[in-house]
């Protein structure tokens, strides 16, 4: 052990500008991303997927963020098949374990959070598994379809789970009633009656108000459904100082989920109960449990805060004070702070809700038009939704204010 | 009093750790069905079916078997089998046989796979269109699993079934299994 000299006080000096550019260095692709988003929101999928496309490819620490965003834009446009390769590139490295090896887990603790594979929350997990299962039920593939709405039960009770593993994985389930559902339809599609009907059952226990739209015969009967995504999930926040997160908006703050109402043709359809909100990913996000590399960036703004305070107070107190020491200390503090920083990486596409409306129509073409009252401009309509004899056929419906329509069926870059 | 070797070694571990980052697909694994399950499952279905003597005695008995190929049926527990690879563990199957007992079976594709091959210029290895020819028999392989996933890792264990039916009468000519248990421990950012 030797003491402090200048020699050494450049070091630190030089691990803070080091975490200060690795805080500050925002890269090319980052921003890409944000564009993408913004065009997201402003209704232009086509412009979004474009710079989503290659961001999803590269195999980075945003690798499934990416390819997560890049999904809900090609689904969005009904682009199903790179939806569907978008969502399942995502899953694989979801599912997958010790991803972060390799460099990372230590880079993330010691430097930032950033340099982590970003796997998402539990509830961006579980929405991962939800739209892939989306997709292949979209596509009549029910035995995959009912695989990812299992999945995505996983992904919520492992999120429960804590370390007191009691049955706490209900209550997040009980704002998930939504994977129960999509998975009763699919095992009913199967022939599996007995399954989906413990699955229908189960949703109508964790949610008593969803009895109507979990109904087995009402599913059964339905030949046309619509998927309807409603607002815009919980954005991750920061306190001043950037070390802790917490989700904004909660429920209350945002009010009540508005419900929608439906025209076939023009004439308002009778929903008789289904359009209630089987999801509500802010209620969700509030559930999050801290991760442990939360309690390190806790630790290493505390210790940050406490070596400039040191700094300061041997620069002030002590008259013979080496200032090296003391602009060491306070450098390593910067340091420190500079790197606690919060991972504020998020998919910012994940609406509030989604609404599952399965209804019964004649067979042949027809105008539907989602529409929500209680927000002013906000509907969609499609022209010519093709609603088959047998079987059932499913639309995506994204509520944005700038997406009204008419759009007409099918979209130009439709794949089936 | 402060470690001077602590801050090297720290800048040491800073930078190794920034350079020697692994891609977001190089390090993990889970316990999906992989490319090795894929090759040994095959090779050990269709060294069955080659030596399995109700095969050779119905070869025998009624000639070259004409049979065509399904893809997997995905029964297992959230464990998805998209369509490509579905198809991979039942055509990997045809084909090594027809490449080991060319004079034996008459190989017909189902009839989306035979439609999609077709697209990509592959026509010249197909076989015949299934259009063209009844099969007499069908290959199928029914893949079921016990799936389980809780905060410190998520366990797999999968049985698969292949079967040989005569579709006329429904009765199963040949059927084998494949057995796996694949686990995945959960790290500390997982």
């Amino acid at each position: 052990m030797r003491s402090l000299t200048p020699n050494n006080s450049f070091f630190i000096l030089l691990m803070a500008v080091c975490a200060g550019f690795l805080q500050g260095c925002e890269s090319q692709s980052v921003r890409s991303a944000e564009n993408a988003v913004t065009d997201y929101y402003m209704d232009d999928y086509a412009a979004a997927e474009r710079i989503l496309e290659p961001l999803a490819r590269k195999t980075d620490e945003n690798f499934v963020l990416n390819n997560a965003r890049l999904g809900s834009v090609a689904l969005a446009r009904y682009d199903l098949n790179t939806a569907e390769d978008a969502f399942m590139r995502a899953y694989e490295v979801i599912n997958s374990v010790g991803v972060n090896n390799g460099g990372r887990t230590l880079g993330a603790t010691v430097i930032s959070e950033n340099i982590k594979v970003w796997k998402g929350e539990p509830f961006e997990r579980a929405m991962v598994n939800f739209y892939l299962g989306l997709i292949y039920y979209m596509r009549h593939d029910y035995n995959n379809a009912r695989a990812c709405f299992e999945n995505a039960a996983f992904k919520l009770r492992d999120y429960g789970e804590g370390a007191d593993k009691t049955d706490a994985y209900r209550e997040q389930e009980s704002d998930f009633a939504l994977v129960y559902l999509m998975l009763g339809k699919s095992l009913q599609r199967l022939g599996r009656y007995e399954d989906a009907q413990k699955a229908f059952d189960r949703t109508v226990e964790l949610s008593p108000f969803l009895a109507p739209v979990a109904d087995a015969r009402r599913n059964q009967r339905s030949n046309i459904l619509l998927a309807v995504d409603f607002g815009r999930g919980p954005l991750k926040a920061t306190t001043a100082s950037g070390a802790i997160v917490g989700f904004v908006p909660t429920p209350a703050e945002e009010g009540p989920i508005p419900l929608p109402i439906v025209a076939v043709d023009g004439r308002q359809v009778d929903l008789d109960g289904i359009n209630r909100p089987p999801v509500d990913l802010l209620a969700l996000a509030q559930d999050r449990r801290w991760q442990s590399i939360d309690t390190i960036r806790a630790v290493k703004s505390g210790l940050g805060a406490a070596l400039i305070a040191g700094g300061l107070t041997y620069g002030a107190v002590d008259r013979h004070a080496n200032p090296y020491i003391a602009l060491g200390l306070i450098a390593g503090g910067l340091a420190m702070r500079a790197t606690s920083h919060a991972d504020i990486r998020q998919w910012e596409m994940l609406p509030r809700t989604t609404f599952i409306l399965p209804l019964s129509l004649p067979p042949g073409r027809h105008d539907v038009t989602v529409d929500f009252p209680g927000v002013p401009g906000l509907y969609q309509e499609w022209r010519g939704l093709d609603v088959p004899a047998q079987g059932e056929a499913t639309y995506y419906f994204r509520m944005l204010r700038y997406d009204n329509g008419p759009h007409t069926w099918p979209p130009g870059n439709t794949s089936p | 009093m402060f470690p001077t070797n602590f801050l090297t070694a720290a800048l040491v571990v800073c930078s190794f750790s920034i350079c020697g980052c692994t891609s977001a697909v190089q390090s993990g694994h889970n316990t999906a069905l992989s490319g090795m399950d894929l090759k040994s499952m095959t090779d050990q279905m269709a060294a069955s079916i080659a030596s399995n003597p109700e095969i050779r005695a119905a070869i025998a008995a009624r000639g070259k078997l004409k049979v065509v190929v399904e893809p997997a049926q995905n029964e297992m527990t959230a464990e998805i089998l998209p369509r490509g690879e579905a198809e991979a563990f039942t055509s990997r199957v045809r084909s090594l046989l027809s490449s080991h007992d060319p004079g034996e079976f008459i190989w017909i594709m189902n009839r989306d796979e035979f439609y999609d091959l077709r697209r990509t210029e592959r026509e010249d290895s197909l076989g015949p269109s299934p259009d063209a020819i009844e099969p007499d028999y069908a290959l199928t392989a029914h893949f079921r699993s016990l799936t389980r996933e809780n905060s410190t890792g998520r366990s797999s264990a999968y049985l698969c079934v292949y079967e040989l039916t005569n579709l006329k009468d429904r009765t199963v000519l040949w059927s084998d299994k494949y057995e796996v248990e694949k686990r995945a421990v959960k790290a500390f950012l997982d």
